[in-house]
């Protein structure tokens, strides 16, 4: 038997509860309209199987409402609704069934016709059951809540996949003018047609939910929608300004589209301006990396292309300020170069044109040059391993612009050439380096391009070495003693590298004006013999060494020579000449029985046709006697000019004949030969670089006997001990570039840093 | 048959007519050098900048010969005694004669 | 005008070698060059090593360099009657018979050549009162020439 304590407890809460609901009315009237209030809230709030028809009675809805005041006042809301999500629980497997179904098609067509489907059956589900929002954020949330967790766990995971292409759907621009058919039936709107088209689909997002649980797959739709449309509009477009026209198209046709899942309450701009700042700020960083990336990848052609493609340059430029794209860049475009630039089947000029190209398009990209510093790196010691680099930044040095040898323009005003920059800490407008500076940055930074040229390698002396060498070339092949160009050339240089470097070249200059005032008073003796001489005559040690090898001319040139040298030792006492006469050019005319054959040739030849005047009939073996001092190599090749001329042919081996009277079968090569022919052949001076290189092989020899004898060495033994070696000036780092080079021939190996003979 | 020369452009090297080797057609060795300076006669002495006539030779009857300003550096001291630098005797200057 | 002329002596030092017995310590700057010289054959410093200073001015080579034998831990002035404790050498060739002609490497030879001939080893008979008061540069000495000098 129960206690008395427990008799009266139990009582006492009997009596609490009926208070409670009861509410002081008389009787239990309170209990009666608490029941009735109860049944007609439950009934209300029943979820019921939508596809069933509703029994569903007409609601007052103040009647609903005052059976809810009358559950609140009793402090039963909370029980209400502990019942009705226990109602919903039960019903939820009809949603399951729906969801399977639907998503069963989807996985068997991948259309997302049925993804639209099942959104809209959730839709219908999400309206019948939700209940008044009058109710209290309570109930609404606590409903909310319960549909969107049990609508989660069912969808399978096929569903994300159908949501992406659902929403790519949206952004299609065919159905911007034409949408879907399934918009209207899945989604019937009620009231005027809405300003977009999948407006109803994306409220239906929002009211299920959807929108924040997917936010990161819409997002990523959009990023790729965006990517896959500036890959296609702007590849290779460099001609225009694409960032600013990118932009627009996103304000155009992506910032609407925006405005549906993160702001879709929004009626104006500004009130959306707050929500997709966020997604707004990411996306726009998108269209600047998705252009970096892909101006990055096009950075070879765009520079080839340059300065055509100067918009895509500036485009990158503003891109690299927000997309920190800086590493990307350079270590592409570095790739790049080894890959399709640095290759022993590119033309040095090509390489240098291409270089002079890098510089200017980075300096438009990054005008600090921290990018240019790492890029032009491994261009610059590629570039000084090219015997004829030297050669060709010289050839832009002194180029007619018009030939399009320079690889500078006209319009850069000329400088001395500037030496490193040190920081100056004085200057108002001095700023730090950039991060990504390189330890070498600052002292290393010539700003006009031939000092970055000629800054390629250390010292400016092997520029200077082939500048003489190429003015003598120059020089020694003009005709008509105009050498005024040459002369301005220098002047410009003088500039560039200072007047003492070029002492040498004054004095070349010198020496032509010198011949002109020399020749002009010895042809005012009227001799008749040297009228037609007019020698260039030249300081021996100012002239690069010019290949010797003279021989004596014969029959008259000896005479012409010879009287030449007479009226100038009257001219000038104390001097003498001495002829070379492998250089310069005579212009001749040939009488023969029959023909004039008129030519432009080198003196050997003139003197081997000089041959053939006194005699019809010589072997080359009496030529090569008669001459003197030259190579039989040499007498062949100058026969075969005048056998082209059709004047001597070719009897049996080694012998030749004059033919005074045209041969018809030699006749069929006869053609003047060109003025332009002699003039190409240019003057045999040997540069510096190939006397270097004519050095070195002699140096072999004794490295080759060193490690012969001693077997490996290190690269100071060797040094030390070629130091013996006579005329060896190189220094050791010099060396140590020759044994590498040796060491790619193979004929050196080396370990540890010591050398030996393969 | 008979060649007519119309043009000849010639290079040809000038150089001091000391009576020596530079006789020969070599246009390889350097020459002989001016003994105070130790520069090619064909090159300038130190304090010049252009060969030839601005910085001549100067022959000596003693056969010596210099670069003219070299020489007169030395005989401008009172060491040189006014002495040939080569042989001690007395420094006198050649006549030229032109040779035919 | 110096530096020309011992850039060229230079080169031929290094290229062609310096004489017999002859060999180049320290040459990297134009004003003071060290060579070690050495007496070879016969003669009374065989085996000795002794070193020459040279010190040029801008005037080289029409003013003579200054010559003196080394005196350090290392080197010894050799005991020859014209060339004093100090280093400092009694020569005409480096007085009053210098000639521009003359180079590095002649002086070198010549006084090689002193020291083979030298018949007796010992110091001048003026040696200490000349040490105690002689000049840094040994130019500014007014010198007194035997028959006997080279």
């Amino acid at each position: 038997m129960a206690s008395e304590q427990l008799w009266s407890q139990v009582a006492e809460k009997w009596q609490t509860s009926f208070n409670r609901l009861n509410r002081n009315e008389p009787g239990i009237t309170g209990l009666l309209t608490f029941s009735e209030a109860w049944v007609l809230a439950r009934d209300f709030l029943r979820p019921r199987d939508i596809d069933e028809p509703s029994p569903k009675s007409t609601v007052n809805r103040q009647q609903l409402r005052a059976a809810f005041d009358n559950l609140a006042q009793r402090r039963m809301l909370t029980a209400l609704l502990e019942e009705f999500l226990e109602d919903m629980r039960w019903q939820l497997p009809h949603i399951t069934k729906d969801i399977e179904g639907l998503m069963k098609q989807y996985e068997a067509t991948s259309d997302p016709i049925f993804i639209a489907g099942c959104i809209s059956r959730l839709v219908l589900w999400h309206k019948a059951w939700a209940p008044f929002p009058e109710l209290g954020p309570t109930v609404v949330n606590a409903f909310t809540n319960t549909f969107q967790t049990h609508v989660f766990s069912v969808l399978p995971r096929s569903f994300s996949h159908g949501f992406k292409s659902l929403v790519s759907a949206t952004l299609n621009p065919e159905y911007a003018t034409e949408p879907p058919v399934w918009i209207t039936t899945l989604f019937p709107q009620s009231g005027p047609p809405p300003d977009r088209w999948d407006k109803p689909l994306w409220q239906a997002f929002e009211q299920l939910g959807m929108t924040e649980r997917y936010e990161s797959l819409i997002a990523s739709v959009c990023y790729e929608h965006v990517e896959a449309h500036m890959i296609e509009t702007y590849s290779k477009v460099w001609d225009r300004e694409c960032l600013s026209e990118a932009r627009d198209w996103m304000s155009q046709h992506i910032l609407p589209w925006l405005l549906m899942p993160y702001a879709p309450n929004a009626k104006t701009v500004e009130e959306a301006a707050p929500f997709i700042s966020g997604i707004g700020t990411r996306l726009d960083y998108h269209v600047c990396k998705t252009l970096a990336d892909l101006r990055t990848r096009e950075i070879f052609d765009i520079i080839v292309d340059f300065p055509d493609s100067r918009p895509a340059l500036d485009d990158l430029k503003k891109c690299i300020l927000r997309v920190d794209h800086r590493s990307t860049l350079v270590k592409t475009l570095r790739k790049e170069n080894a890959h399709r630039l640095l290759h022993p089947g590119a033309d040095t000029k090509m390489i240098l044109q291409q270089y002079v190209s890098i510089i200017k398009c980075l300096r438009i990209i990054d005008p600090q040059g921290v990018l240019l510093f790492k890029v032009a790196d491994p261009i610059r010691r590629y570039l000084r391993e090219r015997p004829d680099t030297i050669r060709c930044v010289v050839a832009s040095l002194v180029a007619d612009h018009e030939s399009g040898d320079s690889l500078v323009d006209e319009n850069d005003t000329v400088q001395p050439l500037q030496q490193a920059q040190v920081d100056d800490y004085s200057d108002l407008n001095w700023e730090p380096e950039p991060q990504d500076a390189g330890p070498d940055f600052r002292t290393n930074k010539p700003s006009d391009i031939i000092s970055t040229l000629v800054s390629i390698y250390d010292s400016q002396d092997l520029f200077i070495k082939e500048l003489q060498v190429l003015l003598a070339q120059r020089l020694l092949a003009i005709k008509d003693g105009n050498f005024d160009r040459e002369r301005r050339n220098i002047e410009v240089l003088k500039i560039r590298f200072g007047e003492a470097q070029l002492q040498v070249c004054e004095v070349m200059l010198r020496d032509m004006t010198d011949s002109r005032r020399t020749d002009q008073h010895i042809q005012s003796q009227k001799n008749n013999d040297t009228t037609q001489l007019h020698p260039t005559i030249i300081s021996r040690h100012f002239w690069p060494s010019l290949q010797t090898n003279t021989f004596t001319m014969p029959g008259q040139f000896k005479t012409i020579q010879d009287a030449y040298q007479k009226e100038f030792k009257t001219f000038k006492p104390d001097k003498k000449l001495v002829w070379m006469s492998h250089l310069g050019t005579i212009s001749l005319d040939i009488e023969l029985d029959d023909r004039t054959v008129s030519a432009d040739v080198p003196p050997l030849e003139a003197a081997i046709i000089e041959l053939f005047s006194q005699k019809d009939i010589w072997t080359i073996d009496e030529l090569i006697e008669t001459i003197g001092s030259i190579e039989r190599p040499a007498a062949v090749k100058a026969l075969g000019t005048w056998i082209e001329l059709g004047v001597i042919k070719e009897e049996d081996a080694n012998t030749f004949r004059l033919l005074q009277v045209a041969d018809a079968a030699a006749s069929s090569k006869t053609t003047q030969r060109p003025q332009a022919m002699a003039v190409e052949d240019e003057v045999p001076i040997v540069t510096a670089q190939q006397q270097q290189a004519e050095q070195m092989k002699v140096f072999w020899k004794f490295i080759e006997g060193m490690l012969r004898n001693l077997g490996s060495l290190p690269v100071d033994r060797i040094q030390q001990m070629l130091k013996f070696a006579p005329g060896y000036d190189r220094s050791v780092e010099q060396l140590g570039q020759f044994m590498e080079a040796a060491k790619r021939e193979g004929l050196v190996s080396v370990k540890d840093g010591m050398w030996k003979l393969s | 048959m008979k060649v007519k020369v119309k043009n000849w452009h010639a290079i040809a090297q000038w150089r001091w007519d000391t009576g020596t080797s530079s006789d020969t057609h070599d246009a390889d060795d350097e020459g002989d050098v001016c003994g105070i300076c130790r520069v090619p006669y064909e090159g300038c002495c130190p304090s010049c900048k252009m060969p030839g006539d601005d910085c001549p030779l100067i022959w000596g009857e003693c056969t010596h010969i210099f670069h003219m300003h070299c020489l007169l550096k030395w005989i401008g001291t009172a060491a040189s005694k006014q002495q040939c630098p080569m042989d001690r005797r007395p420094w006198v200057t050649a006549e030229r004669k032109i040779n035919n | 005008m110096s530096t020309r002329r011992l850039q060229k002596e230079l080169l031929e030092l290094k290229n062609e070698g310096a004489p017999a017995g002859i060999q180049l310590l320290k040459g990297d700057d134009f004003q003071s060059w060290i060579l070690s010289i050495e007496v070879l054959g016969e003669s009374l410093y065989k085996g000795d090593k002794f070193a020459l200073e040279f010190r040029f001015d801008s005037q080289y080579p029409i003013a003579p360099p200054s010559v003196t034998f080394v005196v350090n831990e290392q080197f010894q002035a050799p005991e020859h009657p014209h060339v004093y404790s100090n280093g400092h050498i009694c020569a005409s060739i480096l007085a009053n018979e210098w000639s521009p002609v003359l180079t590095v490497s002649a002086v070198c030879i010549t006084l090689q050549s002193m020291l083979a001939s030298c018949k007796r080893k010992e110091r001048p008979p003026d040696n200490d009162r000349y040490v105690a008061r002689a000049p840094a540069d040994p130019r500014r000495t007014r010198w007194a020439f035997h028959d006997d000098d080279v």
